[in-house]
């Protein structure tokens, strides 16, 4: 009896679904990579909005999958467009990863339209020109910026290292106490350790920028055997959200974490409120999303306004900030305003605008990241 | 019955037919060739050759470059979680076989089946929660009295591993070893017991030297099993050292890179026709003597 009457219901609901499509005039593709909370925040709050203002118009939501990937499956949809010469690509806006934004605006794929919508100034973080060595100037607008930083317990540490010295110093006065992934399991512990090479290897700025240069990687293996040494003085977490697993049993009491897994842990209640951020210098690195046109979008006009939505003030603050608790993605004096002191302060109560602006760095470009990876592999873990 | 198989066996010798029957596997040898040899062909001839189609063997010495200590880690991991399974499975299936206590038995006979119907991803899971430092398994220890917070340590890392291996292929191992057991001639054992025989020494002296082919396919096949989990040491094993499996995916996911990734594919099938090869070797000799 309830079988049926739930698929009768079912039914009702999918005809319903069915006579919207069949009204509406036109339908915006928007296909975004990256992980399950990034798909819901584009199709539960995002397309919503956008069509409250666009009548007749609809929009399609895709989620590709996550990490880089997912962003590679976009590039690979629109390339097989372009090389067989159709006039018209079917997906409008598309969310994309840093690394594979860059490539993308070297394969011609996208438009530059940044200085035809409305908030295209409002822009300020160099990510949005410059994607890990590959000038992205006006073909990208970031969603959100995300970032690494140092997790700890405030219960038990009181004066938490502000530098990666003052953490070498800490972890030899605590053996065990800090703890992270690795390389292998998860981008925290890759993030800390691209940190380790900024700091005691080569500077952020020549190994997020261009041209690349094979002998740098040379002068590091200082670098990767204090490392080694750095390593057994600390314990290995089983991935990103091992990390925060163990930092929440009391198990460890200091690891680097992404800060909007972080936030969001917190707020359900999945981390004590003890455990507090510190971003420490010379600086760890976090990464933007990309909101990019494809050039040949079937609706270019409406791609350009559903971005100007993405990226207003409003948005990226009730959205971005506040249910999410992602970073802007546009200057932050922007979204600042539009937000209550409580939702704001509690984004930047830790890691202050300064410390981020300061410390808070880029991914290296492909083949400096690639050698720091195997770098580790063979001089640190094997 | 007799007749029919008098026909069967007359047109199995009729070649015209013969050719005709062969089509019958032709579905299944497609599928094992399409899905199977070709991939494994494809992987093996990667791991030796550059993007050009030329020989290489830099691949592998990139993979032994860099990850020897985890092959290494990974044999030992094995061995030991081989090692332990053999001697449990063997005691639980000897305690069924044995046992005086019928109702004992049968709670031991149903109760050692549920890990095989638990994947490897939720069997890591839940020890992931179990056998952490402050885990279920060390609080409950606490809260008993048994130990203080201060003594508890974490079994995430090679000893987790293991523990999750053993856990997991405990089931399966025990089934095979105790259903060889039971097929053993009962009376075998009785005359044992009528002779005085302890039953330590009917293990030991009537029912082992019986079934040891069968603890051979089920130890060969948990290696087996045990080498191409992956779910297991990422999410218990710490990465440093770590297992090949996990070593594989790095290699894929993080640098696009086939060629390393099927080089240590090739060194763990290695491994594994290794152990397969003493294992059949070990088989015939015993055919052999006989």
């Amino acid at each position: 009896m309830f079988a049926k009457t739930n698929i009768a219901v079912i039914a009702a609901v999918g005809l319903t679904q069915f006579s919207s499509f069949a009204f509406a005039e036109t339908t915006l593709n928007v296909a975004s990579a990256g992980s399950q909370n990034m798909v819901d925040y584009v199709k539960t709050y995002l397309a919503p909005k956008f069509e409250a203002t666009h009548p007749g118009v609809k929009v399609n939501v895709v989620g590709t999958g996550p990490g880089d990937a997912g962003s590679h499956k976009i590039m690979e949809k629109l390339s097989a467009q372009n090389d067989s010469g159709l006039a018209k690509w079917d997906i409008d806006v598309a969310v994309v990863h840093q690394k594979i934004g860059g490539e993308m605006v070297e394969d011609g794929l996208l438009s530059k339209y940044r200085s035809e919508v409305k908030t295209g100034d409002m822009v300020s973080r160099d990510s949005a020109k410059n994607a890990l060595g590959i000038n992205v100037d006006g073909y990208v607008m970031p969603m959100f910026h995300s970032q690494t930083a140092i997790a700890y317990n405030s219960d038990f540490v009181e004066n938490p290292p502000t530098s990666y010295d003052e953490l070498v110093q800490w972890t030899k006065k605590h053996p065990k106490a800090f703890g992270y992934n690795g390389i292998k399991n998860g981008m925290s512990g890759v993030s800390f350790v691209t940190g380790w090479i900024y700091a005691y290897g080569t500077d952020a700025e020549r190994l997020s920028s261009a041209p690349y240069d094979k002998s740098v990687e040379s002068t590091w293996n200082k670098a990767f055997s204090e490392l080694k040494e750095f390593n057994k003085n600390i314990t290995f977490t089983p991935g990103n959200a091992g990390t925060l697993d163990m930092l929440n049993r009391g198990e460890i009491f200091m690891g680097p974490v992404w800060v909007d897994m972080f936030y969001s842990w917190k707020e359900q209640g999945k981390i004590p409120p003890s455990l507090k951020l510190s971003l420490i210098a010379p600086g760890m690195p976090g990464q933007p999303m990309y909101y990019v046109a494809p050039a040949k979008a079937a609706h270019p006009q409406l791609a350009r306004e559903f971005i100007e939505l993405a990226t207003s003030p409003e948005v990226q603050a009730n959205g971005i900030v506040k249910q999410f608790n992602w970073y802007p993605g546009i200057d932050a004096n922007y979204v600042e305003a539009k937000l209550d002191k409580a939702t704001w302060e509690k984004l930047f109560a830790e890691i202050t605008p300064s410390d981020l602006s300061k410390y808070g760095k880029s991914f290296p470009i492909g083949p400096y990241f690639d050698d720091i990876k195997e770098g580790y592999e063979r001089n640190v873990s094997n | 019955m007799c007749w029919l198989l008098e026909v069967n066996m007359r047109q199995t010798t009729s070649p015209n037919l013969l050719k005709h029957r062969l089509w019958l596997i032709v579905p299944a040898a497609l599928m094992v060739g399409i899905f199977f040899l070709y991939p494994l062909g494809f992987s093996l001839y990667s791991a030796i050759t550059l993007d050009d189609g030329g020989f290489t063997l830099s691949h592998l010495n990139k993979a032994f470059d860099l990850y020897s200590k985890d092959i290494l880690f990974t044999i030992i991991i094995v061995l030991v979680s081989v090692a332990i399974l053999a001697v449990l499975s063997i005691t639980i299936a000897a305690l069924i076989t044995l046992s005086p206590f019928r109702s004992l038995t049968k709670t031991l006979g149903f109760l050692y089946r549920l890990p095989l119907f638990i994947p490897f991803i939720v069997t890591a899971q839940m020890m992931r929660t179990f056998l952490a430092k402050n885990g279920l398994m060390n609080n409950a220890f606490v809260a008993s009295g048994l130990l203080t917070p201060m003594d508890t340590v974490s079994f995430l890392g090679w000893s987790g591993i293991i523990i999750t291996f053993v856990w997991k292929q405990l089931a399966f191992s025990t089934l095979l070893i105790s259903g060889a057991m039971a097929a053993l001639d009962e009376s075998q054992i009785r005359a044992a017991r009528n002779l005085g025989a302890s039953r330590l020494s009917i293990l030991f002296q009537i029912i082992l030297p019986q079934i040891t082919s069968t603890l051979g396919v089920a130890m060969v096949l948990s290696i087996v099993t045990m080498m191409s989990v992956l779910s297991v040491p990422l999410m218990i094993g710490t990465g440093s050292p770590t297992m090949m499996t996990a070593d594989m995916a790095f290699r894929i996911n993080s640098y696009g890179d086939y060629h390393v990734a099927n080089a240590l594919g090739l060194v763990s099938y290695c491994i594994c026709a290794g152990l397969a090869w003493f294992y059949l070797r070990q088989n015939l000799k015993e055919k052999g003597a006989n």
